[in-house]
């Protein structure tokens, strides 16, 4: 009886250990040798079918403000908004975030680019944008020298970004809803508050205007909300909104998107 | 000879070593198939959907998002900025690197336990093989027989050979079995995408090509048998060097745990890459993940472990055979 076990045991290790030999010899021939350079084709993208009307897709796309920078919760503006949704509707809703810390405008087109990110375009029933703070600020850098003709020019390049933005989302889903998110100006309480001011409030306006040319596309404002009182609003670093701050713009955006859903019905 | 081995096998056999062996894995397998399972579904319940292109989407974000903060390390940015690469291209290519399935736990388990777990197991194996039988005084009676010693340590180390085949073998098929029950048993055709090779942050994907899953697991469980035999080897040696199994057992983890700690510090002591413990991770080679040092490549790692199994099996047999035994 034992022998039988023993016996049985030691072919099965045999066996293995032949199958693991031949494991072995195959990494090396694949990884060493390299093989037959056999072209990588991309798999045919089986669309998954996507029930648009029981629930209500958001993308978000942009910046630490969509990541939620500074709210100690994390949950940003966003987490309040949904919150808000939640109460306004049964529908389900699903959110996929794309934003990215620090992200500029630039580098946004690009990301909108990614296969990925446009099938959540496609699928997208609501759009939500920030975009344009670290284009403007830099991360604070161009606030300490504001030179007016640097700061032209980079107000160019962004808001030819901004266009470009708005028309790869409005091509690739017409009827979605997109909320761009306006710029504040965290540096309202401190000096040159006004030579500041007047370039965030410069920029918006552009934004606000490039964003009536597409239809659906609802430029927010958020200056106003930060306009008194900014420091209570503000995070540690000054610059991104604390809970308080992003539950302020997350009610804003909610009370849009009530009103936008009715109007479809 | 057959009958040397035959005698050691009856040897490991009466020990019930192996026998605690499989147990330890499938208890630990449940374990780790449960903690698995609740992962898919608190990602499905946070992102709200099962499409593995949007689970991904969310991790290449979340990546990104740590690589934008200022204060990461550069050789934790670097290795972040090749996963994250890579991530891209399994995305762009519709490539699902992470699809639920028994298979893709085989191949997540051997890639987690190929550095520390599964050389613990063959140590436990190793460890006493020769000091027991030096510390309980049977290896006198062996010796006293009209048999060659190196016939009889060769008969040990094949025995020993045998069991680490084995423990691959059992750790293979009880995570299969176990993991399948919760993921379903399919997916062994899937696509999986290697040959990836990195310099510094960039991701180089010339080599990039598709094997089907079963080839790859296949590979890897090359890789993990390849390491046991390795380590194993060196338990081994210290086992024929030093007569009290507690020693040896001391040294081999000791060596084991430093190897899992120095990987993850070593990135700028170049000459580490020669220790046989820094090597161990050989799966990452096939799956892409930057090694620990800059430099270092499937061959080369083979290669160094491939020496210290050689200089170990050199030390041990000839220590054993120009011992005094007494």
């Amino acid at each position: 009886m034992k022998k039988r076990i023993i016996t049985i045991i030691t072919a099965c290790s045999i066996l293995s250990a032949a199958l693991c030999l031949i494991g072995l010899g195959w990494v090396m021939k694949d990884q060493l040798i390299g093989t037959k350079n056999t072209k990588v084709t991309t798999q045919p993208a089986q669309e998954v079918p996507h029930p648009a009307h029981q629930q209500i897709h958001i993308a978000a796309f942009g910046d630490s403000l969509t990541r939620g920078t500074g709210d100690p919760e994390g949950k940003g503006y966003i987490g309040y908004l949904m919150q808000e949704l939640k109460k306004k509707t049964k529908k389900p809703i699903t959110l996929s975030n794309s934003a990215i810390k620090g992200q500029t405008s630039s580098q946004l087109v690009k990301q909108l680019a990614e296969p990925e990110i446009r099938r959540q375009i496609k699928n997208a029933t609501i759009i939500l944008l920030t975009i344009g703070g670290n284009d403007l600020f830099q991360g604070g850098k161009a606030i300490s020298h504001l030179d007016p003709t640097f700061m032209k020019r980079s107000e160019k390049t962004y808001l030819a970004n901004v266009k470009k933005i708005y028309s790869t989302i409005r091509s690739l889903n017409q009827s979605a809803t997109v909320f761009h998110i306006g710029l504040y100006n965290p540096f309202i309480d401190m000096e040159k508050s006004k030579l500041t001011s007047t370039i965030v409030r410069q920029w918006n306006f552009d934004s606000a205007n490039t964003a009536a040319d597409y239809k659906k596309i609802v430029y927010v404002p958020t200056f106003d909300l930060f306009e008194l009182n900014v420091n209570d609003y503000l995070f540690n670093d000054k610059f991104h909104p604390n809970a308080a701050g992003y539950k302020l713009i997350g009610e804003r955006v909610a009370a849009l998107i009530t009103f936008s859903e009715e109007g479809k019905r | 000879m057959i009958n040397l081995v035959y005698n050691e096998q009856l040897k490991l056999f009466r020990k019930k070593r192996l026998f605690v062996i499989i147990l330890i894995v499938a208890f630990l397998v449940p374990i780790f198939t449960y903690a698995q399972y609740k992962q898919v579904k608190t990602t499905e319940e946070r992102l709200g959907t099962t499409d593995w292109r949007t689970q991904l989407q969310q991790e290449i974000v979340d990546t990104q998002n740590r690589l934008s903060s200022s204060r990461l390390q550069e050789d934790i940015r670097q290795f972040l900025k090749v996963r994250l690469t890579q991530q891209q291209y399994y995305l762009d290519h519709n490539i699902n690197p992470n699809a639920p399935g028994a298979p893709t736990f085989m191949r997540v388990f051997a890639e987690n336990s190929i550095g520390l777990l599964l050389p613990l197991l063959v140590m436990v194996i190793a460890a006493d093989l020769v000091s027991s039988e030096a510390s309980g005084g049977t290896i006198k009676l062996l010796l006293t027989r009209p048999v060659k010693r190196w016939k009889i340590l060769l008969s040990k180390y094949i025995a020993l050979l045998l069991s680490i085949s084995f423990i691959v073998l059992c750790v293979a098929i009880l995570t299969y079995g176990i993991s399948g029950l919760v993921f379903g048993y399919g997916g062994w055709s899937m696509p999986m995408l290697t040959g990836f090779t990195s310099k510094g942050e960039e991701l180089i994907t010339t080599g990039v090509h598709l094997i089907p899953h079963w080839e790859y697991i296949l590979m890897e469980f090359g890789l993990v048998w390849f390491v046991c035999f390795v380590v194993g080897t060196l338990t081994f040696m210290l086992s024929v060097l030093l007569r009290s199994t507690a020693a040896v057992m001391g040294i081999m983890l000791a060596a084991l745990i430093s190897g899992v700690i120095l990987t993850n510090m070593v990135s700028s002591w170049h000459s580490a890459k020669y220790l046989f413990m820094v090597n161990l991770q050989l799966t990452n080679y096939v799956n892409g993940l930057k090694p620990p040092i800059e430099g270092m490549t499937l061959g080369f790692s083979i290669a160094v472990l491939l020496i210290w199994a050689l200089a170990a099996l050199i030390i041990s047999f000839f220590t054993f055979t120009k011992r005094d035994v007494y």
